[in-house]
C-alpha cells in the first residue's frame, strides 16, 4: 500500500473499484474514463467498458496504452473494441432498453437524493454560470440500472437540493422515481475525496428515506470532516469501513495513464 | 497523413450519369444546399466536419438552426460568425467558459434549446423513419420537465418541444418528442466514391441516423475512392449515395477533431483555439487567420503545417497502421445449376 497519495487520485481509484466483476458499464464523460481504464488494468479487468459514442467492450492492451482515452469518443476506443456502432445502439438500445448495469458519471453537483446537475449554476432562468450540458448524463440517470457517480467532496458540489436536477437519481424521496415514471435504480454510489457514500433504500428507490449515507471512510478521514462540509444533517451507516490506500500498481497505472495531467493535474474533476 | 493509392483519384470512374456524380467543392456544395434558416445537423465529438462548417462562414450564411447531439466549438465559431441564431443540443464542449456565446444565450440574442444526447439521438430515428414522435423515459423525474424551463426566454419551441404522454397500450409514463428531420445534415467521414456511397469506420456517435434523417446530406471526405473500392466493401457505407445531395474531397476536414486512420485529435490546438472563444476580439482575430484567411481546406491544412512545423502535424499522426488482423471476405458461389441428389431416382 502507499501513503504517498493525493486524496482525487484515491477517489479516482476507488470508483473504479465500486463497478461490478463483470457488469455492462457505460463511462460517461470526466473522471469516469480515468477510473474505469485504471479498473480495466487493475483489479476490474472483467468488465464491460462500453461508450455512448458507440464503443463495446473495449479491452486496452496494457502492453501497448499510452494514457486514458481523452473523453468518450477518443479513437482510441475503436482498437480492441468488441463492437463499434454509434451513439443509438449505446443510449438508445442498450440504455433506454434497461440493459445497462451501471452508469458510471460524475457532474457539477449532487444532492441528499442523488440527483445530480449538469447543466447550470444557479436559476435555469438566469445561470450565475452554464456548464456544458448533460450529454448522455441524463439518458443514462433515468434509465441504468445503477449510477456510480464520482463527486469531489466540497461546499458547492454537495448540497442539500442541486440547483437543476439534468440527471435523476431518488428525485425527492421514496417512491418519487416511479411517481416520475422511471424504474427503481441502484443501489447508487458516489465516491469522493474523503468518503464513499451509499443511498438508504434497499429496493432501488420505493422504499427508505432514500437519503445520502456515509458507508467509508478514506484514511485518516474522520466523520466530522465530512459533515462539516456537507450543508445537512449527514446519516451515518452504524458501521462505517475504511478504504484501502491505493496498491503501487494502481497508482502507477494512474499516473502513467494521466501523464498528460488531462484528468486531474488540470483540475477538471 | 497515409495516403492510399487512390488519394489523387479524383474522377476514377466512367459513364457516371451526371445526376448520380454528387463529387463538387466545399463552395458549390453550400452554394447549392445551404440556405439561409436551415435546421443544419452536424456531429459529435469526433469527424467534426469544420471544413464545410468554415465554408458556411465563407459564405455567410445566416439564422441556421444548429442541431448536434454533442456540439463542438464549430458552433460556437458559427454563432460568432453571426450564422447561427438557434442551437438544440445536449452538450456544447470545451466547458462553457463564459464569453460571448454564453452571454448571448443569457441575453436571449442567441435561441437555444436543451436536449441530451439520446434524445436526440431516437429523435433522428424518428425523422429517418417518419414516425411523428418518439415516446421515451429520458428527462422523466428531471428539472427538464418544469413548464417553466421549457418556456425560458431564450426558448423557441415551446409546446413543441415535447409533451408527457401516458402509453395507450398500458397507461404508462414516456415523454414523447417529435421526430427531427434536419434539412441539412453535414459529416466529415473516411472516405466516398463520386456517388455519394459514403464509408466510415470507428465508433460512429449520432452519425449514421443524421445521415438518414435529413433531406440534403453534404459530406466531406480524407479520399474519393473508385467505386469499385465502395463496392468491394459495402458493409463499410453509411447511407447509400441517392442519400447524398454534395460529396466534397476536403483532406484534414475534420482537424481539429479526429478521423481515425489518418490524424488524431489536436488537443494543442483545441486548447489555443479555445482562447478566440473567450471574446469578439479573439474570435476575429482567429476568423482572419483560419477562415477567411484560407479559401479552402487545402490552404487551411498548409497553413497548419506552415505556422506550427512539422513535428506539429507528427504529433497528431497516427502510428502504426491497424488494419483488420483477417481480411474480409464477401465471395459467393454461383449457382449456375440444381444439383440431383445421388440417390435419388
Amino acid at each position: 500500500m502507499s501513503d504517498d497519495y493525493a486524496l482525487p487520485e484515491l477517489m479516482t481509484i476507488e470508483a473504479g473499484r465500486r463497478l461490478g466483476e463483470t457488469e455492462s458499464v457505460m463511462v460517461g464523460l470526466g473522471l469516469p474514463v480515468l477510473a474505469a481504464t485504471v479498473a480495466k488494468l487493475t483489479r476490474r479487468p472483467h468488465f464491460v467498458f462500453n461508450t455512448e459514442v458507440g464503443a463495446f467492450d473495449w479491452e486496452p492492451d496494457p502492453a501497448a496504452i499510452t494514457r486514458a482515452p481523452i473523453g468518450i469518443s477518443d479513437i482510441n476506443l475503436n482498437v480492441g473494441a468488441g463492437m463499434v456502432s454509434d451513439m443509438q445502439d449505446a443510449l438508445g438500445a442498450w440504455g433506454h432498453g434497461g440493459k445497462v448495469d451501471c452508469a458510471f458519471l460524475t457532474a457539477a453537483q449532487v444532492d441528499r437524493y442523488g440527483n445530480t446537475n449538469t447543466l447550470v449554476i444557479g436559476d435555469y432562468a438566469s445561470p450565475r454560470r452554464r456548464l456544458a450540458g448533460t450529454g448522455g448524463n441524463a439518458d443514462l440517470a433515468c434509465t441504468a440500472k445503477c449510477a456510480v457517480v464520482i463527486m469531489s467532496l466540497e461546499a458547492r458540489r454537495f448540497v442539500e437540493r442541486v440547483d437543476f436536477i439534468s440527471s435523476p437519481a431518488y428525485i425527492d424521496g421514496p417512491g418519487a422515481r416511479g411517481r416520475a415514471g422511471l424504474a427503481p435504480q441502484g443501489p447508487n454510489v458516489v465516491v469522493s475525496t474523503m468518503g464513499v457514500f451509499g443511498f438508504d433504500t434497499a429496493d432501488g428507490g420505493r422504499t427508505g428515506s432514500c437519503e445520502m449515507v456515509l458507508t467509508d471512510l478514506f484514511p485518516n478521514v474522520e466523520v466530522s470532516t465530512i459533515q462539516a462540509i456537507i450543508p445537512w444533517e449527514l446519516k451515518v451507516a452504524d458501521e462505517v469501513g475504511v478504504v484501502e490506500p491505493p496498491s503501487p500498481e494502481e497508482l502507477d497505472w494512474l499516473r502513467r495513464l494521466d501523464s498528460l495531467g488531462w484528468y486531474l493535474r488540470e483540475g477538471r474533476y | 497523413m497515409p495516403t492510399a493509392p487512390f488519394a489523387d483519384a479524383l474522377t476514377p470512374d466512367a459513364d457516371v450519369h451526371p445526376h448520380r456524380n454528387k463529387l463538387m467543392t466545399a463552395r458549390e456544395a453550400v452554394d447549392r444546399f445551404v440556405d439561409d434558416g436551415d435546421v443544419v445537423y452536424t456531429g459529435y465529438s469526433t469527424q467534426v466536419p469544420y471544413a464545410l462548417t468554415h465554408e458556411i462562414i465563407r459564405r455567410r450564411r445566416r439564422n441556421l438552426d444548429v442541431v448536434g447531439a454533442s456540439l463542438g466549438p464549430q458552433v460556437t465559431q458559427l454563432v460568432l460568425a453571426g450564422c447561427c441564431s438557434r442551437v438544440r443540443t445536449g452538450y456544447i464542449s470545451g466547458a462553457l467558459r463564459p464569453g460571448p456565446l454564453t452571454e448571448m444565450m443569457a441575453s436571449g440574442a442567441l435561441q437555444f434549446e436543451d436536449y441530451s444526447n439520446g434524445a436526440i439521438a431516437v429523435m433522428l430515428m424518428a425523422g429517418a423513419m417518419g414516425f411523428p414522435f418518439v415516446p421515451m423515459k429520458w428527462f422523466l423525474g428531471s428539472d427538464y420537465l418544469k413548464p417553466e424551463n421549457r418556456a425560458h426566454a431564450a426558448s423557441f419551441l415551446g409546446e413543441a418541444k415535447w409533451r408527457v404522454i401516458d402509453s395507450p397500450f398500458d397507461g404508462d409514463r414516456y415523454l414523447a418528442l417529435p421526430a427531427l428531420r434536419p434539412d441539412v445534415t453535414m459529416m466529415h467521414f473516411q472516405r466516398a466514391d463520386v456517388y455519394g456511397n459514403v464509408q466510415g469506420w470507428g465508433a460512429l456517435g449520432d452519425a449514421r441516423w443524421a445521415l438518414w434523417a435529413a433531406e440534403k446530406v453534404i459530406v466531406s471526405v480524407e479520399e474519393i475512392v473508385p467505386t469499385a473500392v465502395v463496392r468491394r466493401d459495402p458493409s463499410r457505407t453509411l447511407v447509400p449515395g441517392a442519400r447524398v445531395a454534395a460529396v466534397v474531397h476536403a483532406p484534414g476536414g475534420a482537424h481539429p477533431t479526429a478521423v481515425a486512420g489518418y490524424y488524431d485529435s489536436d488537443y494543442s490546438f483545441i486548447r489555443l483555439a479555445a482562447l478566440a472563444y473567450e471574446g469578439r476580439d479573439q474570435f476575429d482575430a482567429f476568423a482572419a487567420e483560419w477562415i477567411y484567411g484560407r479559401p479552402d481546406r487545402a490552404a487551411y491544412m498548409g497553413h497548419l503545417r506552415e505556422r506550427f512545423g512539422d513535428a506539429w502535424i507528427a504529433n497528431i499522426t497516427p502510428a502504426p497502421p491497424l488494419p483488420p488482423l483477417a481480411p474480409i471476405d464477401y465471395s459467393f458461389a454461383p449457382h449456375l445449376g440444381w444439383m440431383d441428389d445421388p440417390e435419388g431416382e
